[in-house]
């Protein structure tokens, strides 16, 4: 058997070979890719994914809630970026609050540097940051006279709609205070709070390898050297009947 | 105790790292912005959002308003509209001027992506000036795109469109 001959079933067998071992991984790293490529269309990187086991797979140790803000028939509980407002998650990326107020046509949760205005459904009427506010950052939020009543670093300021801001007059203020929760009722929010992973950095962390711990790139490092090798393998197998074809 | 130190200024410096990089990259302050265009701040206005305005906005953005009230700044027949649109996965905070119905200015304020910052260039920014609403709330121009910013200059567009609409409807 002439070498050239014998170089051609060699690489045929190998390319089968390859091919075969590596049918899973290069269908995962294929559609990972597929579907990162469209993440944003598909809103991916809006959509979490919440599981205790995934969040100690990222070693991110979930935070317990430690209290709850009330106001009236409202209720906040806050921990891992995660807001529990009346029984609704809120999001993902939420600072930590430091107070909730129920206003006769709105309730506001303030955090240091932010207020999220609300409407008593629910629905966010307004979200504003350090820019739009009298001062910050913004040590307590509370209520007088109808009012919505900031304590900042600059001061004490007060609004009827949190748009136009003004020095609080003197005279009764109801701060908003946080109350402990107790062991049961931490345990309950600690499961409906678990930190999320979205799903996008989920895909994204397959497709490089790194969802698999400090060895996983290097895995896919491999497994693009094996596409590689098919490829030129691939095109050998291809060209080469076909040029010997050519040359009879 | 040395050891100690350093661990807790480690921590420190990674914890600002962490808050500037939250913040995103702030070209301008959208408060500087407002004071800048008209000189000082005037008092800001809200337009409420209802069901129509809503529906409008949605078909713009592609995806509902995340609010119901839109605060704004306006005198002299001059309106201020600081928006806030996802690029690819973080939000844009951009400034529009509009003046008798078009585009006077647009400049990004806040950006938060990791890539695709060429949108806060002059050259690019240019291209919205004097645009109005043409039919269907589109801008009566074609944007050039920024190849690696595709998605930014689309929301830089999307914003740019809201801003007109609202300012119309802002005039009822």
């Amino acid at each position: 058997m002439s070498p050239k001959l014998l170089l051609l079933l060699f690489l045929r067998r190998w390319h089968a070979r390859i091919g075969f071992t590596a049918v899973v991984f290069f269908l995962v790293l294929a559609l990972t890719g597929l579907v990162l490529n469209h993440a944003t269309d598909l809103g991916l990187d809006a959509r979490y994914v919440h599981a205790a086991w995934l969040a100690r797979w990222y070693g991110l140790a979930p935070e317990s809630p430690r209290y709850a803000f009330r106001s009236g028939r409202h209720d906040l509980i806050a921990a891992n970026g995660r807001w529990l407002l009346d029984g609704r998650i809120s999001g993902d990326k939420f600072p930590q609050p430091v107070g909730l107020v129920e206003l006769p046509d709105m309730l506001v949760v303030a955090s240091s540097a932010s207020l999220h205005l609300y409407r008593q459904d629910g629905a966010l009427i307004d979200w504003l940051d350090r820019g739009a506010l009298p001062g910050v950052p913004v040590r307590a939020i509370g209520s007088g006279a109808r009012q919505l009543v900031l304590r900042t670093a600059l001061g004490t300021f007060a609004s009827a709609d949190a748009v136009s801001w003004r020095r609080a007059p003197r005279g009764p203020i109801i701060w908003s205070t946080p109350a402990e929760l107790s062991s049961a009722e931490r345990e309950r929010y600690t499961e409906l709070l678990e930190p999320g992973i979205s799903v996008q950095q989920l895909l994204r962390d397959l497709h490089s390898g790194r969802l698999a711990g400090r060895f996983g790139p290097l895995v896919v490092d491999v497994l693009a050297l094996f596409l590689a090798v098919l490829s030129l393998s691939g095109a050998w197998l291809f060209l080469k009947p076909r040029h010997r074809r050519e040359r009879r | 105790m040395i050891r100690a130190a350093f661990r807790s200024l480690a921590v420190l410096i990674l914890a600002l790292v962490a808050a500037v990089a939250a913040r995103g990259e702030v070209y301008q302050e959208p408060g500087a912005f407002v004071a800048e265009v008209f000189g000082s701040t005037p008092a800001p206005k809200v337009l409420w959002l209802t069901k129509e305005i809503q529906a409008q906005a949605a078909e713009i953005l592609g995806h509902p308003p995340a609010q119901l009230r839109q605060r704004y700044w306006s005198e002299g027949g001059k309106s201020v509209w600081i928006l806030e649109e996802t690029g690819k996965e973080e939000l844009i905070t951009a400034g529009f001027v509009v003046v008798d119905g078009r585009i006077d200015h647009a400049r990004v304020l806040v950006y938060r992506e990791s890539r695709g910052q060429e949108v806060r260039q002059s050259s690019f920014l240019k291209q919205f000036r004097d645009a109005k609403l043409s039919q269907g709330n589109r801008l009566d121009r074609g944007i050039d795109g920024i190849v690696g910013a595709t998605l930014s200059v689309r929301a830089m567009e999307r914003m740019a469109r809201l801003a007109l609409f609202f300012d119309r409807v802002s005039h009822g």
